[in-house]
């Protein structure tokens, strides 16, 4: 009997996940463990296993094709063993009577083996009329309809688009120029980037509050710290690490900002976890930091460059991205001194960092340089007012330019 | 004309027949209490008075018999006018319409012809329940040698009306029950409608709805909440099913690339399934941009509660909540 290969479901609100790119192709041998396919989730991709040995007898999704979780993706089995032609809607479709099975056998043989899967298009009949009289291959065309289908409204931007390319000389109206621009498909992470931050955005009132830091004993804290660190772990402390550190321990003292808003609710974590804001290829992800007011700056060190480097590499687990209380957003590698972070929800606060130059600036009647740091502040307005919030904001400034507080 | 004169859909179906049967004696109406009672709906109210009571004939309360007389009058060279009272109790007159009706013209070679008109009211929405609210036209659609009609304004109604007595052929007549109170311009003298044209009651360009009887009053309503929305609704009303204008409808949906298919009748084996298919096979399939979408009754027998009997049958919203699914864009 044929095992069945499911989409995952890797978090409580993964719905659907993209297929990337499948390792095995139809009738490969495949053993328990063995890396079947890549897998897109919201933030993710993640390598599902083949929880059977035999050979992988049907593949249904191709890349790029979506598929809600635990929908069968494929199925693994003897070689030469009936499964059936589609993917069977629902769990109880794969249950096949023995007899039927073997009626089907035989055609299934010519089937699967049948080479790379093809994707059917889904086009309206009068999109494919026009892709025909134009010349448009259908499958270069993102189609807005359900499911993808491509529409004449489609065909007609693409129609549009290729006159303007074959008479580049012809002069361009506006439309022409418009459409061709190029289109991409808002889809996976960046989707979902889109919708929370629109989310946030219009949901919670943001106020944002602006500070300086001076890092100069900070500076000292991480020079003196960094062989040490760098012995015991092998990882480098940087600044990051002392921020986070800072930020959990004000976030410990002021549990007022320690807090999530859940509809009529306001509710105030036990724990302190820090998510990170982290560029990836095409967006963003935030790991969090889990109990960072626990840690020291040696085991903060640690796992937050494990995370980092998940997170470039687009290995992060959904648990690696669950559970933050707090987000801190770094953009102190540009140049960028102040900036409106948006808040990442349901969190109550996020912490804009930006970078440290040196500035002059006035110390008991003198200016001198320093090597300044902002901090810009965002907080939920319906949770918290602009009093606690700043005094928030002044503790971190307080621990970030006196550090030492940190190691008591 | 500043004034045009107003009727409800009742009083053009039975100014049409005092008319005709004041030009031509063989003209004559029969059916169950359409004497002194006026019929079950008041349509042949007062006919009576004028034609007395050979040529407004009330029969015994067998449709069998009043449909076997009619097409024994119409080969003899009569032109009866039959009413049930019920569109529903075509089915004690099945026999006569469709085995002897329908088929003898074609049987004798031409040389009998059935000038029938079978009026009957059908549709829901009189808390008649489920033997008095069907919409079973196109069970007379499916029979070759019938036409079937279903005007949905009095206009329509006069119109048709006429030509299906004059037409040799017999014609069954549907008249939704809800419809005759509803006013409308209807002209006063004599007038004919083609049988097998059908009218564009609405002009428009994202969607086309073909809607039959009440239902394109419905669709009317609902193009009106669409086009605040900005979705620009053509709705084609067929009046006649048998023969249909399906060159209309394709005109039409080639222009618009959506079509939403509306009646009263059970959605599944209703006439909206023909309608869809003759679309499909059209040129206008390559044309279409969304799937062809059906709107019809619900597979039960019509409730007698007002509110389930409602929630049977397509309404303004569900027909609103079709078009936008058809129009889908993102």
């Amino acid at each position: 009997m044929a095992t069945a290969v499911f989409m995952p479901k890797l978090s409580m609100t993964m719905e659907t996940g993209t297929v990337i790119q499948w390792f095995k192709q139809e009738g490969d041998h495949v053993r328990e463990g063995d890396v079947l396919l890549e897998v897109l989730t919201d933030k993710i991709n993640i390598e599902v296993e083949s929880y059977s040995t035999g050979t992988l007898l049907k593949i249904y999704y191709g890349h790029d094709q979506v598929v809600p979780v635990n929908h069968v993706i494929g199925y693994v089995g003897d070689a030469g063993e009936a499964v059936p032609d589609l993917p069977p809607s629902s769990e109880s479709n794969i249950a096949k009577d023995s007899t039927e099975a073997q009626h089907e056998q035989k055609d299934q043989q010519v089937s699967h083996f049948a080479g790379p899967i093809t994707q059917k298009i889904r086009a309206t009949p009068v999109a494919r009329r026009i892709a025909r009289e134009n010349g448009i291959e259908l499958g270069a065309v993102i189609g807005s309809g359900p499911n993808g289908r491509v529409q004449k409204a489609d065909i007609e931007l693409a129609v549009a688009a290729q006159s303007k390319s074959a008479s580049s000389l012809a002069p361009t109206t506006a439309k022409q120029t418009e459409a061709a621009n190029r289109r991409v498909k808002l889809d996976g992470m960046r989707k979902v980037i889109a919708e929370r931050m629109a989310a946030s955005a219009y949901t919670a009132p943001h106020v944002t509050l602006t500070t300086e830091a001076d890092m100069s004993r900070v500076v000292e804290v991480r020079s003196t710290l960094l062989p040490t660190i760098e012995k015991m772990t092998g990882a480098r402390l940087s600044y990051t690490e002392i921020i986070v550190k800072a930020v959990a321990s004000a976030l410990a003292r002021h549990s007022n900002v320690n807090v999530s808003l859940k509809e009529d609710v306001i509710e105030h974590h036990e724990s302190v976890n820090i998510g990170l804001a982290v560029a990836v290829t095409n967006g963003l992800v935030v790991p969090v930091l889990k109990q960072a007011d626990r840690k020291g700056l040696a085991e903060l060190t640690v796992e937050s460059k494990r995370l980092a480097s998940l997170a470039r590499e687009g290995r992060l687990l959904p648990d690696d991205m669950h559970g933050g209380t707090f987000t801190i957003s770094n953009l102190g590698m540009y140049a960028i001194d102040t900036f409106t972070p948006i808040i990442n929800q349901p969190e109550s606060a996020i912490l804009g960092v930006g970078r440290i130059h040196e500035k002059p600036v006035g110390v008991a009647g003198q200016i001198v340089l320093r090597p300044m740091m902002s901090l810009s502040l965002s907080f939920d307005h319906r949770v918290m007012d602009g009093a606690p919030a700043a005094a928030f904001l002044q503790e971190i400034k307080e621990l970030l330019e006196e550090p030492y507080q940190l190691l008591a | 004309m500043s004034t045009q004169r107003e009727l409800t859909y009742l009083e053009a179906v039975r100014e049409c027949m005092s008319q005709e049967m004041r030009v031509n004696e063989d003209v004559f109406i029969m059916g169950e209490d359409i004497g002194l009672y006026g019929g079950a709906f008041g349509v042949t109210r007062g006919m009576i008075e004028e034609f007395g009571n050979e040529r407004v004939r009330n029969t015994p309360i067998s449709e069998a018999a009043i449909a076997g007389a009619a097409v024994g009058a119409a080969m003899t060279g009569m032109r009866p006018i039959v009413e049930l009272q019920f569109s529903d109790f075509i089915t004690i007159a099945t026999d006569q319409i469709v085995n002897q009706a329908a088929k003898n013209r074609y049987m004798f070679g031409g040389k009998g012809k059935v000038p029938l008109v079978l009026r009957t009211p059908s549709g829901s929405g009189t808390g008649a329940a489920a033997q008095h609210s069907q919409s079973l036209e196109a069970w007379m659609a499916h029979i070759p040698g019938l036409k079937v009609i279903q005007p949905s304004t009095g206009y329509d109604a006069k119109g048709l009306l006429k030509a299906a007595i004059d037409d040799d052929n017999p014609v069954i007549f549907y008249e939704h029950k809800l419809l005759y109170r509803t006013k409308g311009y209807v002209p006063e003298e004599p007038y004919s409608l083609p049988i097998g044209k059908a009218d564009i009651k609405r002009q428009g360009t994202d969607v086309t709805i073909v809607a039959t009887a009440i239902m394109v009053h419905k669709a009317l309503q609902a193009a009106v909440e669409l086009e605040k929305e900005g979705i620009s609704v053509e709705i084609i009303d067929p009046r006649t099913l048998v023969p249909l204008d399906i060159e209309t409808i394709i005109e039409s949906v080639k222009k618009t690339g959506r079509v939403v298919v509306v009646h009263e009748a059970v959605k599944r084996g209703g006439f909206g399934g023909e309608i869809a298919s003759l679309i499909a096979e059209s040129e206008a399939f390559d044309y279409l941009d969304a799937p062809i979408k059906r709107l019809g009754g619900k597979s039960v027998p019509i409730p007698y509660n007002p509110v389930l009997e409602k929630a049977a049958i397509p309404q303004e919203r569900d027909i609103i909540q079709a078009v936008k699914e058809t129009v889908f864009r993102r």
